[in-house]
């Protein structure tokens, strides 16, 4: 039944006999982007906590003369069916467009770690264990006998420091040997002396690679995956059973032949009650007879040991790991005296009862202060320089001229309202987005807000999207991801759709904070936290089901590392720069043409009743929010190009009334465009449809009640 | 208190004649089967069972939490909230809802 059929890879051009496809597996939080992007230099999210990768992500690289195709999945803990994930990467990794699976294992976490390679074992596909992280193991005074590992997987293992790039090409020549050249395994001595001794040993790895050039030929089929029972075994009772299930699913291998499971994996699945594999097996008679058979030893095997069936299998698998482990690993030290360190220490302050709270304010408004002060400062030396330079154009060419209205006024006012209204904000919030990432204090936040988050409906993880919103809100809505139930990713979604993501937050400095002070955008941001918590309330009391209970990892604070916040703050304000920018020149012609020949009045009329009768905006800002949708900083950086070509600025254009009735209907009224279609990607567009609905109908209400609060207020 | 009938209802025989050895060794004879939400931060506990769902149940059985392991629980998330354990060196965070369905057994007796 190892049914790997011979591959019709025509597709997509991966039939190259010079191509190998390579997965990266491995549970979450252990390396695999940073391996990927080192390999292929694409710039994966990168961060300490579990779940950044969120869909399979490709990427390619030429090494040695191979042409490789790499797939970074996301973490999974195994190969069950408990979430999406795992059923996909499962299918992924039996599908031919994989020949190789690096499994990439955190060293600091290894016996967690192998139970996900045990899994990966039965799947019987040339793989690699790639031991990583093995600087902090050995910062702990530990260390992995690399020997004995090969010795006992029968497989290549190799010691990593992704980070550094250490280990990482290595694992490329050793996929060639696999893939290529069909070892079992290599010599770990051989490879060992050779990467030590000098590093001319990389040519000699080519010549070595190029003497021998018979081509790739059904690698799956010619692999001769070792023998690992003597490690996979479940023991006596459990293999009895396993054993008769292959005999009978053999017998009919032709049958079930659609899938590229081996038969042992199918075997084992079925007893576990694996629903997917049950599906497999329920398109026939003969299937359904197994599944009968494989009921009945489930039954037996559970009544037998007084536990279920996962829980039997989990625990023998622990048992061999825990064998295995404590034959590798080497301690150094004499004893393994345990000491507070400082990361235990700032873990302890941040999920302490009484400062974890205060330190995720302080956490939230620093995003926000730290931004403000940074952009305030740039955005006011850029301001100080266009309008000397407006001033300038002005005087020589004529402040009516209509090209000086359009180019200027029009293309270049928009840009240097993008740049210096939110370019400089948006750069600094992604750095300290990116800081907060890969330190790991996200899963601490999710920690302390898990009771909190029950009370919307969803558990403590929640919490992380929505931090990440703080950013983009596209990305973070992609993160609700790791929400495991599609009620409780409809929920996060819609939060995280809520909080005001950098863009949105340019407009409230732009306008409030540099005009009003930073004390009322105290005020927006409690209106818009309080407009959550409704909607929260709100939608966990309307979407059918409940609320199921966090489990998660919580891995250990790291220091930043320098490089990579740097280049992912890069890659992130690079994308806004190149896809923001034109648009925001285009349309601020566009804005300015439309001005000149007064195009703008039938919309501005069909809004007047909410824009200037009920939220007493300027009615011409009803335009500016159409547009907002698209990217919600175009509502201020299209005010402050109509300032510019009407010769005032803002402050004159708006009362601070109107500043802050226009702010907060920007914060809440509509997820923009990006924002909406991942909504409805994460769960349909009619969910989509209800959630921007339900955002306008609450921006226009609280606008309207806030505008009529200081119309009364002042009355008096 | 979790009645001890629910608790020793399908409980590996293993696991139940150590406990009660263990019980027999301690002469206070306070009870040391308890839920994992009632131990003390720092204890090192055994687990003796898991009442949660299938779903649950299994993820934890993955992570390493299954009858027979040593965890430690090392936070407490205040009002209520969830729960830090080491499991097998590296922690993980529990819910409260389904940490209260985590039977543990304590090596010492209680000082309540
Ligand atoms: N010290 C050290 N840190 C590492 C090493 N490799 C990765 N990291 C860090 O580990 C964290 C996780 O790395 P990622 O590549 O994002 O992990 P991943 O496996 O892709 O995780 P998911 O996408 O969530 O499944 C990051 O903070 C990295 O900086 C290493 O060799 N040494
Ligand atoms: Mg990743």
């Amino acid at each position: 039944m190892s049914c790997h059929l011979p591959s019709n890879k025509s597709k997509n051009g991966k039939s190259n006999k010079n191509t190998i496809n390579i997965a990266l597996a491995g549970n979450p939080n252990v390396g695999k982007s940073v391996i990927f992007n080192q390999l292929t230099g694409l710039s994966q999210t990168i961060g300490n906590w579990p779940g950044k990768t969120v869909e399979k992500m490709e990427g390619y690289l030429d090494f040695l003369g191979y042409h490789f195709n790499i797939v970074d999945l996301p973490g999974i803990y195994s190969l069950s069916t408990y979430s999406l994930e795992e059923i996909v990467s499962r299918e992924y990794v039996v599908s031919d467009d994989v020949d190789l699976i690096i499994n990439v294992i955190d060293a600091t976490n290894l016996e967690r770690n192998l139970f996900f390679t045990f899994q990966l074992l039965e799947l019987k596909i040339p793989m690699i264990l790639a031991i990583n992280q093995m600087d902090l193991l050995r910062k702990r005074n530990l260390d992995l006998d690399f020997k004995e590992l090969e010795k006992i997987f029968k497989l290549p293992v190799l010691p990593l420091v992704a980070v550094h790039g250490t280990g990482v090409h290595q694992l490329l020549e050793e996929a060639i040997e696999l893939v290529v050249y069909r070892h079992p395994h290599s010599h770990y001595m051989r490879r060992r002396s050779k990467a030590s001794s000098h590093h001319g040993h990389h040519y000699y790895r080519v010549e070595h690679i190029h003497e021998r050039s018979d081509p790739k030929v059904n690698i799956q089929k010619t692999f001769e995956f070792p023998n690992l029972f003597e490690i996979t075994n479940f023991g006596k009772e459990v293999e009895l059973k396993i054993s008769v299930l292959i005999e009978n699913i053999d017998r009919y291998t032709q049958k079930f032949s659609s899938c590229n499971y081996p038969s042992r994996f199918l075997a084992i699945k079925l007893l576990e009650n694996d629903s997917e594999v049950l599906k497999i097996f329920t398109e026939n008679q003969e299937g359904s007879r197994i599944i009968e058979l494989s009921k009945g030893y489930r039954e037996q095997l559970e009544e037998l040991h007084g536990e279920d069936i996962n829980t039997i299998i989990s625990s023998e698998i622990y048992n061999k790991i825990k064998k295995v482990v404590d034959f590798v690993l080497i301690t150094k030290a004499k004893k393994n005296v345990k000491r507070t360190t400082v990361s235990d220490f700032i873990d302890h302050l941040t999920t302490h009862s009484i400062f974890g709270y205060i330190i995720l304010l302080l956490v939230i408004f620093g995003i926000y202060f730290f931004t403000f002060s940074i952009g305030d400062f740039l955005g006011g030396l850029l301001d100080d320089r266009f309008t000397i330079w407006s001033n300038f154009i002005h005087a020589n060419f004529g402040e009516n001229n209509i090209w000086v209205k359009i180019i200027w006024d029009g293309g270049l006012g928009g840009l240097f309202g993008a740049i210096g209204g939110v370019l400089v904000y948006v750069i600094p919030f992604f750095l300290v987005i990116e800081i907060l990432q890969d330190s790991g204090y996200l899963p601490r936040a999710a920690f302390l807000m898990d009771r909190v988050m029950h009370s919307l409906g969803v558990h403590g993880k929640t919490i992380i999207p929505m931090i990440l919103g703080f950013g983009c809100n596209v990305p973070a809505c992609a993160g609700c991801r790791i929400m495991e139930t599609e009620r409780e990713k409809k929920i996060s979604v819609a939060l995280t759709s809520l909080i005001p993501c950098a863009a949105t937050m340019t407009v409230v400095l732009g306008l409030v904070g540099r005009y009003l002070g930073f004390y009322w955008i105290l005020i927006l941001f409690i209106i818009n936290f309080t407009v959550i918590f409704i909607v929260g309330k709100l939608l966990n009391k309307t979407l059918p089901g409940q609320c199921t209970e966090l489990i998660m990892e919580m891995h250990e604070y790291r220091v930043p590392n320098f490089k990579v916040i740097i280049k992912q703050t890069w890659v992130r304000s690079k994308e806004f720069i190149f896809k923001a920018l034109p648009i925001i020149i285009i349309l601020g012609i566009v804005l300015e043409i439309l001005l000149i020949f007064n195009a703008l009045e039938p919309i501005n009329t069909i809004l007047y009743p909410v824009t200037f009768l009920w939220l007493g905006l300027p009615s011409i800002t009803g335009v500016f929010l159409i547009y907002g949708i698209l990217r919600k900083e175009l509502t201020l950086v299209l005010l402050s190009v109509l300032a510019n070509s009407l010769n005032s600025s803002l402050i004159v254009l708006l009362s601070p009334v109107q500043m802050i009735v226009f702010s907060l209907v920007t914060m809440l009224y509509i997820p923009c465009f990006a924002t909406i279609i991942l909504i409805a990607k994460q769960t349909n567009w009619k969910y989509a449809a209800q959630i921007a609905i339900l955002e306008v109908g609450l921006a226009i209400l609280i606008g309207g009640i806030i505008r009529f609060g200081f119309l009364i207020f002042s009355g008096f | 208190m979790v009645s001890i009938d629910i608790l020793y209802k399908g409980l590996n025989m293993k696991m139940l004649q150590k406990s009660i050895q263990n019980k027999e060794n301690q002469a206070n004879g306070t009870p040391l089967v308890k839920c994992l939400t009632e131990c003390e931060k720092g204890e090192e506990v055994v687990v003796l069972r898991v009442n949660a769902g299938r779903n649950a149940k299994t993820r934890l059985a993955n992570l390493g939490v299954v009858p027979g392991v040593k965890i430690t629980k090392t936070k407490n998330a205040p009002f209520k909230g969830p729960l830090e354990i080491i499991v097998k060196g590296s922690a993980l965070v529990i819910g409260r809802g389904l940490a209260s369905k985590i039977i543990v057994e304590c090596n010492r007796a209680c000082k309540n």
